[in-house]
């Protein structure tokens, strides 16, 4: 069967072709088709990957490509890779895919003829996620990394013309997207000059070559260097790193299914996912990998602050995602630099300490995908039944939506880390690496600190959203709703939600099951990288954790944070505007401001952008044309003919008609020369 | 072969053109369905040509035009994988240009039948430069292709028609003028060795290859002007955005579609096959010209509030890759130059139409005007968000494939100079090309609809332009999944042209 990897992508594409054509007609406008799609694909993983792992060939890699076409000598590739990555990436990415899909049924369904368009544009979306994680060189995966640059662009700007609230929802839709598309893109070149970099290093771009310790040692470090620097700024871009963040808070104009999608299967996922692919290439480098884990750890801090003031239930978890985010590609870095470290010293211990940092990212990039595709889509179902976003007229939803809010608060524990839930047990891994990496360098322990301290804010914000959302006095939309029996959601949305919620909590419990040694990196005698095949700790992990102190510190830590979310918003007996001054404290207005980061980045696309435009556009009118018509006026004979020409005047074509005269008699003097001999 | 298909392929639409012309009175309507017919047949003799790529050698053809002691110049066309792309480029866009017309007002009021006829006179000429290996008969083609595009500018154009027809007439002429200055230089040169003024391709391309760099460079430069200012290359491309301005759809599709591939056409046939030595001492001007191209047509796109002229900019960029690809003077970069000249071809003419369609189905073609289109017409929202997909660069696409290996031909070019910096303008292009297509993207079709012009007459994509541009969007889709396609015909003829090169 793993010789049909290839249509795991292709399936998800072909619905996308077919709802284009057929999607009017069917019912649902093509919901099924791309329900379906999803599913095959999911079945299609988890048949290949079952076949994988248990197959002969596990760990080593299966591989297989076929020659596209040629640029000069260098030839390039489609195919797939699978790997021990590999597996677990399509596996999530298909199955919460296909529940997204089964929710929209619901949550769409008010669109009328434009559900093809959406379900068409999923079909795609997930189409090049899961062609990005099969990909078998950097080429492909860039491809099917555009194609989602695409799908985002269409499906958040779904709003854009004809939103049910109205014109200025349209416009922000619509300047939302164009945002996503064009910091993304800023990332995207950014990768694509790694590309060429690695292209002309390598001569290929095939991970089998890349990766090939024989071709790394021929190339020049500071080249290697350089490529995978700004391989990362497309992971910038994607993963909406700092400072290339803000387009993702924007992105909440689109539908919250898109959302959710963008958010725990596909999108933001990739950037992540190339880091982890191309770890072998990253690890070659320790500065690398420590720009890498600055990024990231800041990142996780510095946008978690925003959520915590912000009263739109879609973009809090919007700032939870930039944050868990950070979190994935610190833990990347710290196991990066550790690995980096041992490979060379050749110290097995780091290289260990490496593996367990790698595997904390990996990890806590699936148990995020479960989480917050369950809390996006209870927000969806929320949002459905409020009609608003905004928490302050939301409240005490709790008895009216019971499954929601239950899922929901599901969720939230997961993803504030409360004990035995999903979230917990990957970021504490995560919170761990951060703090091996300390002991080598200084600045992974301000991270560690920082990590630390973004655990609390996390709870926090999440807590103060259930507590705003579900409990408290009923808002005034809430009581709208109530009035309206508005209540619980339909059961596809119910549905997906429960599912996800039972993952939330449970999927943690994977990797004492050898999730941990599907997805170990390691080096092979020989030089070789190897992702899968490790040792699995199993229930180890338990003792483990448990006698760690800095695991209880995180524990109080995020339990302290619910606790006064519990304070201010549920027991109303702390006043949040004690602490900003209601509102009017600089810190609170710096944060409404998003730290000025849609200022900065409207200041510079208008300036470099617009700016410099005006200036080559005046040049080339008055300068370069004009030079051009006053060289002609002067040919032809002062400014009068000029003027006549350029007004238009010329009613007959005596000018046009003379000049090809003069040019044929040019010619036939010079032939007749040449003929009669010169 | 006995059967005279590459001369067919310029004699089929110059009858085609005789007959549309002389359809005067009450058969003017009927001229579109006489021009269909002879543009779908001249594409089918293309297409045989295009499947037959075994027998390229046996198609060419050459007959005795003037013979005396001193001057042999012969009428001789050929074809090969530069020129086959081109031909099969020229005869696919005039038939779509004629359907996607069939329902055009502009044309219907005014003269339909000489429309018809100035498109098919423009396809002779324009067979005739690509299939062209004679100097002479090259040049001529070279002319013929330049009149009926004036008179489409000057007919059928907008307000402004005479000037911009005007100014593309004069400018465009001096420079085919400079043009044989250069030609005629070779010819003569070429003289003195052989005894003989032969304007063949290949007997003077010999001659040329054992001259001197100094007359090699001064020729070169002659030539270069000449085929920049047509392709056109910053600073010689202001006729360019007021002749779109003022060109109708049809006229429009065709002067970027393929009138502008004559310049970079040339560039290479003649300056790189004739001239090595030139090539490689004005290597680094190409080079210059070509990334100002780039970085100066996407700026002045983004400042531009006509939707056409924007695209008229957005040429000038991308004809710029396609200079740069070239000035690498590398395998890759040359194939994929004419890679780009190929599907900038295709993509354009989708851009042109939908600009076309902005124009006299919504009534100004002004951006701030404009607004919310997309959901009082849908197909056509899409097309253009295809097309502008396309020519951004989308990888999927075709569009990608012009610009990807260009940009890593030059790479390597400047990582063998230790210029890796110039790597910079490259990304900043990319940026800004992203930039103004999507911004204008966000005026004109999203957002709230527009209040500022009467859209109620406004009306969506007719079935004949559909077809058209469904055609462009297939062909798009189709070689930017399997570039092979096409690259299968350039990439021996580039490792041809790399053997003349590998002489310097």
């Amino acid at each position: 069967m793993i010789e049909y990897t290839w249509l795991i992508p292709f399936v998800p594409m072909l619905c996308f072709v077919l709802i284009g054509i057929f999607g009017q007609k069917t019912p649902e406008k093509g919901g099924y088709i791309a329900i379906a799609g999803a599913a095959i694909s999911f079945a299609l993983s988890g048949i290949i990957a079952l076949e994988y792992l248990t197959g002969p060939d596990y760990p080593n890699v299966v591989v297989d490509s076929i020659c596209w076409f040629h640029i000069g000598d260098l030839q390039l590739n489609l195919g797939y890779y699978v790997d021990g990555l590999t597996c677990m990436m399509m596996l999530f990415s298909s199955f919460i895919s296909t529940l997204i899909f089964v929710y929209s049924v619901g949550y769409m369904g008010d669109q009328g003829g434009r559900k093809k368009r959406y379900y068409a544009e999923v079909s795609m979306f997930l189409s090049g996620m899961l062609g990005l994680i099969v990909s078998s060189n950097f080429l492909e995966m860039f491809i099917f990394w555009e194609v989602m640059g695409l799908c985002s662009y269409l499906l958040i700007g779904f709003w854009s013309f004809r939103h049910p609230e109205g014109d200025a929802a349209s416009s922000n839709a619509a300047s939302a997207a164009k945002k996503a598309f064009l910091v993304t893109r800023f990332g995207d070149v950014c990768l694509m000059g790694g590309l060429f970099v690695l292209l002309g290093a390598f001569g290929s771009l095939d991970f089998v070559d890349l990766f090939n310790p024989v071709n790394i040692q021929n190339v020049n470090p500071d080249t290697l260097t350089l490529g995978m620097l700004l391989c990362f700024g497309g992971v910038i871009g994607k993963s909406a790193q700092f400072p290339l963040h803000d387009w993702l808070p924007d992105a909440m104009a689109g539908p919250t299914t898109v959302s959710s999608l963008i958010h725990a299967a596909t999108m933001v996922k990739a950037g992540v996912y190339l880091v982890a692919r191309g770890f072998p290439l990253f690890v070659q480098n320790p500065d690398v990998m420590l720009f890498v884990g600055l990024i990231g750890g800041f990142t996780a801090f510095f946008t978690a602050t925003m959520a915590l003031n912000n009263m739109n239930i879609k973009r809090v978890l919007a700032y939870s995602t930039l944050s868990q985010l950070g979190y994935m590609i610190l833990s990347l870095g710290a196991g990066g630099y550790l690995f980096a470290l041992g490979m060379d010293s050749g110290n097995a211990a780091l290289m260990a300490a490496g593996t367990a940092g790698f595997v904390a990212g990996c990890f806590h990039m699936m148990n995020h995908a479960f989480f917050k595709a369950l809390l996006f889509m209870c927000s969806g179902s929320v949002i459905h039944a409020v009609g608003t976003e905004d928490m302050r007229l939301m409240g005490g939803l709790r008895k009216q939506m019971p499954i929601t809010s239950i899922t929901m608060l599901l969720g939230s524990l997961s993803i504030a880390g409360f004990p035995f839930f999903s979230g917990f047990w990957s970021k504490d891994l995560v919170i761990e690496a951060a703090f091996e990496a300390g002991d080598h360098n200084v600045l992974f322990m301000v991270l560690w600190v920082l990590a630390i301290v973004t655990a609390f804010m996390t709870a926090f914000y999440m807590f103060r959203m259930w507590f705003m959302t579900f409990m408290g006095e009923k808002g005034k939309n809430t009581l709208h709703a109530a009035e309206h029996g508005h209540g619980e959601s339909p059961k596809s949305m119910t549905a997906p939600l429960c599912i996800l919620a039972v993952f939330a909590v449970v999927s943690g419990f994977f990797i004492m099951f050898g999730l941990d040694g599907m997805l170990s990196f390691t080096e092979l005698p020989g030089g070789f990288f190897q992702v899968g095949g490790g040792h699995s700790e199993g229930f180890e992990y338990f003792s483990e954790l448990f006698t760690n102190p800095y695991t209880y510190l995180t524990i109080v830590l995020a339990l302290v944070g619910i606790y006064i979310a519990y304070l201010m918003y549920a027991k109303k007996k702390i006043n949040p505007g004690r602490f900003n001054r209601e509102g009017e404290s600089v810190l609170y207005k710096v944060l409404t401001k998003r730290w000025g980061f849609p200022d900065l980045y409207n200041q510079l696309s208008w300036k470099l952008g617009y700016g410099i435009a005006r200036g080559v556009d005046y040049v080339d009118r008055q300068v370069v044309d004009g030079t051009v018509n006053g060289l002609s006026g002067a040919v032809v004979g002062g400014g009068e003919a000029v003027s006549r020409v350029q007004t238009g005047d010329v009613h007959d074509y005596s000018s046009v008609v003379l000049l090809g005269i003069a040019v044929l008699a040019v010619l036939f003097i010079v032939i007749a020369k040449i003929m009669g001999g010169i | 072969m006995d059967f005279p298909i590459l001369s067919l392929l310029i004699l089929v639409p110059m009858i085609g053109a005789v007959l549309t012309l002389v359809m005067g009175g009450g058969r003017q309507k009927s001229a579109k369905y006489v021009a269909a017919a002879f543009s779908a047949v001249t594409l089918v003799l293309a297409l045989f040509v295009l499947f037959n790529s075994d027998s390229f050698s046996s198609m060419s053809e050459s007959y005795e035009w003037i013979k005396t002691d001193f001057v042999s110049i012969s009428f001789s066309l050929a074809v090969d994988g530069l020129s086959i792309l081109m031909v099969f480029l020229t005869a696919l866009l005039v038939f779509l240009v004629v359907v996607f017309s069939a329902e055009a007002e502009e044309v219907e009021t005014d003269r339909p039948n000489y429309f018809h006829t100035l498109l098919l006179a423009m396809e002779v000429g324009l067979m005739g430069v690509y299939m062209a290996s004679d100097y002479f008969l090259f040049y001529v083609m070279w002319e013929v292709t330049l009149i009926p595009m004036y008179f489409m500018i000057s007919w059928y154009g907008g307000p402004r028609r005479h000037y911009a027809a005007i100014k593309f007439f004069i400018y465009t002429h001096v420079a085919s003028l400079v043009m044989l200055i250069g030609i005629f230089a070779m010819g003569f040169k070429a003289a003195e060795v052989t005894g003989v003024v032969d304007f063949s391709f290949a007997s003077i391309a010999t001659v040329m290859h054992g001259v001197e760099e100094g007359f090699q460079a001064l020729v070169f430069a002659l030539l270069f002007f000449g085929f920049a200012v047509k392709m056109p290359a910053v600073p010689f491309h202001t006729w360019l955005p007021d002749a779109h301005t003022e060109a109708p759809t049809g006229g429009s599709v065709l002067l970027a579609g393929v009138m502008l591939k004559m310049g970079s056409y040339g560039i290479i046939r003649i300056c790189l096959e004739a001239l090595p030595l030139g090539a490689s001492y004005w290597q680094w001007v190409i080079i210059a010209i070509g990334l100002v191209s780039i970085v100066y047509g996407a700026y002045a796109c983004i400042a531009q509030k006509d939707l056409k002229k924007m695209v008229a900019f957005s040429s000038i960029s991308h004809m710029g890759m396609v200079m740069l690809g070239i000035g690498c003077l590398s395998d890759a970069g040359i194939t994929f130059a004419v890679f780009q000249m190929f599907a900038h071809g295709l993509i354009t003419a989708i851009l042109f139409m939908v600009c076309g369609m902005t124009g006299h189905k919504v009534g100004t073609r002004e951006i701030p005007l404009l607004g919310g289109l997309a959901g009082k017409m849908p197909v056509y929202a899409t097309f253009m968000m295809f097309a502008f997909m396309a020519s951004l660069g989308l990888p999927g696409l075709v569009g990608f494939w012009g610009e990807f290996p260009v940009i890593f031909a030059f790479y390597e070019f400047i990582v063998a100079n230790d210029m890796l910096w110039l790597l910079l303008f490259c990304m900043l292009s990319l940026m800004l090309t992203a930039g103004y297509y999507l911004w204008a993207m966000q005026r004109t079709l999203f957002g709230p609809e527009t209040t500022k012009i009467d859209l109620s007459h406004a009306h969506d994509v007719s079935k004949t332009e559909f077809a058209a541009m469904a055609v462009l969007c297939v062909l798009v889709a189709f070689f930017g999944m399997w570039p092979d396609a096409a690259l299968q015909f350039i990439e021996p003829y580039t490792d041809g042209l790399i053997d003349i090169l590998g002489v310097i």
